[in-house]
């Protein structure tokens, strides 16, 4: 169990960070809200890293634990982690291109109660950056997947302005459903669940990040507030859950990696263990930030918006225990 | 990144389920789920004569310390056989030996700080032919350790200690106590503080058994009256003791949490068991809480496997302060949740009418002593916040 980094991984983690810092500021995130065409040049420089689309999940994990650090919108996620994925999965023909980043798009999979499993039902949902995306790969019991080009889509609005979220209708999408493997498939969810998780860790990471700046930086009672040990022992819950959360997920992406039998139960640990860190780390950022974290003008809601929306999303915290449990007990 | 070790931890491995099979006596499994260090019941020896026996097995196959040259009981193991060492102990919950003292503290701090008399009394520490306390905390010296005020007055050739400790481990049984003492009441506390090695059949020298809140026997309080000490037995310099409380197993400090982390794996699997004997496996807040566990436990082996990389890197790494946080928080909530999902017969004990004799319970107030003991969780948290993540003390 070996969790260091080739020379190779640790370029492509600081390629990323640095990419992301200079490229996707919060004032980026925060002009995305009202026009989400600023994204645009982000994608063009992103596009260079589609490759990540297949071979190793550490190597994508790396790389997207940095565009969770920054709540980077845009297509990249789902065209990296879900679309190429379902299609390696179902061997299509176009892979090839998303790869070389010449192609964006999306999946639509989950029904209306929202969890991503294969179904029957014409109307999908959670379905990201479905309106501008090159393509929207459909997937339905059988399970079958169908590529298609634009589909009608429909904005879901969530409290993430960072992370845009369709009802996408799939009926005009049936005609040439091809079958994929279910074991093929289930890797596919892992792989774009596990991703998740490693973004969410980021985002984590982003959120603790600024609490312990403030915690140095705010004087109150003439010293700073992160001398107090009740800030102290918040922050040290919160970088405890932050590096298991870490952990598990890289765990989980070797795990997928190896093909040990054991990635089905860590997946769900891996977004489980991030989930629960989100939602404490989330709380506790805001709690010590006081009245200046509640306000619209600091970045840190652009954070937690996208920290909250993503452990709902690809199963939460409790849908991901209760599939361990059913795994397990 | 990868899951598996390479062959020759693999061949080290089988080498060594070679030598359990072959040698572990029955009694070396203890019961795995509970929370305790190993302690066995009411009425019963704290180091029985099995334990003294597997431990010196242990030792002359050079299997008590792998890191160490043979001479001290080990092979000269690398880090990750070392690992590979404690997972497979831990796996099947197997304890090298019933008293941690000697070959987890006093050993490896004698073969540091020690002059060569005193390392010549290391072999016997680790193969458990001489048992030893440690006489730290007292009665206003707990967290605040450095606070103690055991003094130990040189006049000539020897020190005359008076004081007392208390929580003492093995201090019924020992031999042998490593004391730390003050030996200069003006300096600033922590340098005042040397370690002597004391004799505990010394005149003056009054040990009283404490039980533990679970009803087991296991540490003491020990009091000093003008107990004579040695020069000689002096470790280390007069007035430099403190830097010893940072001695222990540096070769295995990579490796502590893999037994925590074992347990708490072992009691999820008693968990489910426990759920399933009284018809609580289908209980949709029952699975998830058991699932909780299972994930909390997983993330704690990875988390526990990154720190390990670092410390096998020779990086000092910061996981070591989270994992004794953790898996001590979870182990107490785990232990609860085995009580709570017997619903009224959460706290009976009752041979006939208890379930497993109430190991549940009994684990869970156990459980209260590893918060505690060896630095509580607030101190974790203040060591976390201050030295890993830089905050200005409080």
């Amino acid at each position: 169990m070996d969790f260091s980094l080739t020379d190779d991984q640790e370029l492509l983690r600081d390629t990323a960070r640095n990419i992301l810092a200079r490229e996707c500021p919060a004032s980026l995130v925060r002009a995305h809200i009202d026009d989400p065409t600023v994204a645009e040049p982000l994608w063009s420089r992103l596009r260079e890293y589609c490759g990540l689309g297949s071979g190793p999940a550490v190597d994508l994990c790396l790389f997207v634990e940095a565009t969770g650090y920054v709540a980077a919108p845009g297509p990249f996620f789902a065209t990296v982690a879900l679309f190429a994925p379902i299609l390696e999965a179902a061997e299509s023909d176009l892979l090839e291109k998303v790869l070389a980043g010449e192609v964006s798009g999306t999946v639509a999979m989950a029904g209306l109660d929202g969890l991503w499993a294969a179904n029957r039902e014409p109307r999908k949902t959670f379905v990201p950056e479905a309106d501008r995306v090159d393509r929207v790969v459909v997937v339905n019991s059988g399970p079958t997947v169908t590529v298609a080009e634009r589909l009608p889509a429909r904005l879901v609005r969530t409290v993430d302005h960072s992370r845009r979220l369709f009802d996408v209708e799939t009926a005009a999408a049936v005609a040439d459903a091809q079958a994929i493997a279910p074991d093929a498939l289930d890797r596919a969810v892992q792989r774009a669940t596990i991703a998740l998780s490693a973004e969410l860790v980021g985002t984590c990471r982003r959120l603790f990040d600024m609490s312990l700046s403030y915690a140095k930086e705010r004087v109150q009672f003439d010293r700073p507030i992160g001398s107090f040990q009740a800030i102290q022992h918040k922050l040290a819950d919160m970088a405890l859950d932050l590096e298991r959360a870490w952990a598990a997920v890289y765990y989980a992406a070797m795990a997928l990696d190896a093909g040990d039998d054991e990635r089905a139960r860590a997946t769900h640990v891996a977004k489980a263990t991030a989930g629960e860190a989100a939602r404490r780390i989330g709380k506790d950022a805001a709690q010590i930030h006081g009245g200046i974290g509640y306000t619209w003008e600091h970045d840190l809601h652009l954070f937690l918006r996208r920290a909250f929306a993503s452990e709902a999303w690809l199963g939460n915290t409790d849908w991901h225990h209760d599939r361990l449990a059913d795994l397990i007990v | 990144m990868h899951l598996a070790w390479g062959p020759e931890e693999e061949a080290f491995r089988a080498e060594l389920v070679a030598f359990i099979a072959e040698y572990a006596p029955p009694e070396a499994l203890v019961q795995r789920d509970f929370a305790g260090m190993g302690e066995p019941g009411e009425g019963t020896e704290i180091v029985p004569e099995w334990a003294r026996r597997w431990q010196a097995i242990l030792f002359d196959h050079g299997w008590m310390i792998p890191a160490y040259p043979p001479e001290l009981g080990g092979r000269n193991a690398t880090p990750i056989q070392t690992l590979v060492f404690l997972e497979e102990l831990a796996s099947r919950g197997i304890l090298r030996s019933l008293h941690f003292p000697g070959y987890a503290i006093v050993a490896p701090s004698l073969l540091e700080f020690g002059n060569e008399e005193q390392k010549k009394l290391a072999p016997a520490a680790i193969r458990g032919d001489t048992i030893w306390c440690i006489g730290m905390s007292e009665p206003n010296a707990g967290s605040d350790l450095a606070g103690l005020q055991t003094r130990a007055d040189l006049r000539d050739d020897h020190f005359v200690v008076n004081g007392q400790k208390v929580w003492t481990s093995y201090a019924t049984i020992a031999q042998k106590c490593f004391c730390y003492v003050r030996t200069d009441p003006d300096a600033p506390k922590h340098r005042g503080i040397s370690v002597l090695l004391i004799d505990v059949d010394t005149p003056g020298i009054d040990v009283r058994p404490l039980r533990h809140i679970n009803g087991m026997a296991g540490f003491a309080e020990v009091f000093f009256t003008d107990v004579v000490v040695p020069r000689e037995n002096l470790v280390g310099a007069l007035n430099d003791g403190w830097r010893i409380t940072q001695g222990s197993l540096a070769h295995e400090r990579g490796g502590l949490w893999v037994e925590g982390v074992a347990r708490l794996e072992h009691g999820v699997e008693g968990l489910i068991t426990l759920a399933r004997h009284f018809g609580r496996d289908g209980d949709p807040v029952v699975r998830r809480e058991i699932a909780q566990m299972y994930s909390r436990a997983a993330s704690l082996r990875a988390l526990g496997y990154k720190g390990f990389t670092s410390f096998a890197q020779g990086s000092s790494a910061p996981e070591h302060s989270y994992m004794k946080l953790a898996t001590s928080e979870t182990g107490k909530r785990l232990y609860e949740l085995g009580m709570e999902m017997q619903g009224a017969y959460g706290p009976v004990v009752d041979d006939e009418r208890g379930y497993e004799d109430g190991r549940w319970i009994r684990s869970f107030f156990t459980s209260f002593a590893n918060t505690i003991a060896g630095g509580s969780s607030e101190i974790q948290r203040n060591i976390i916040a201050q030295r890993v993540l830089g905050l200005p003390r409080s």
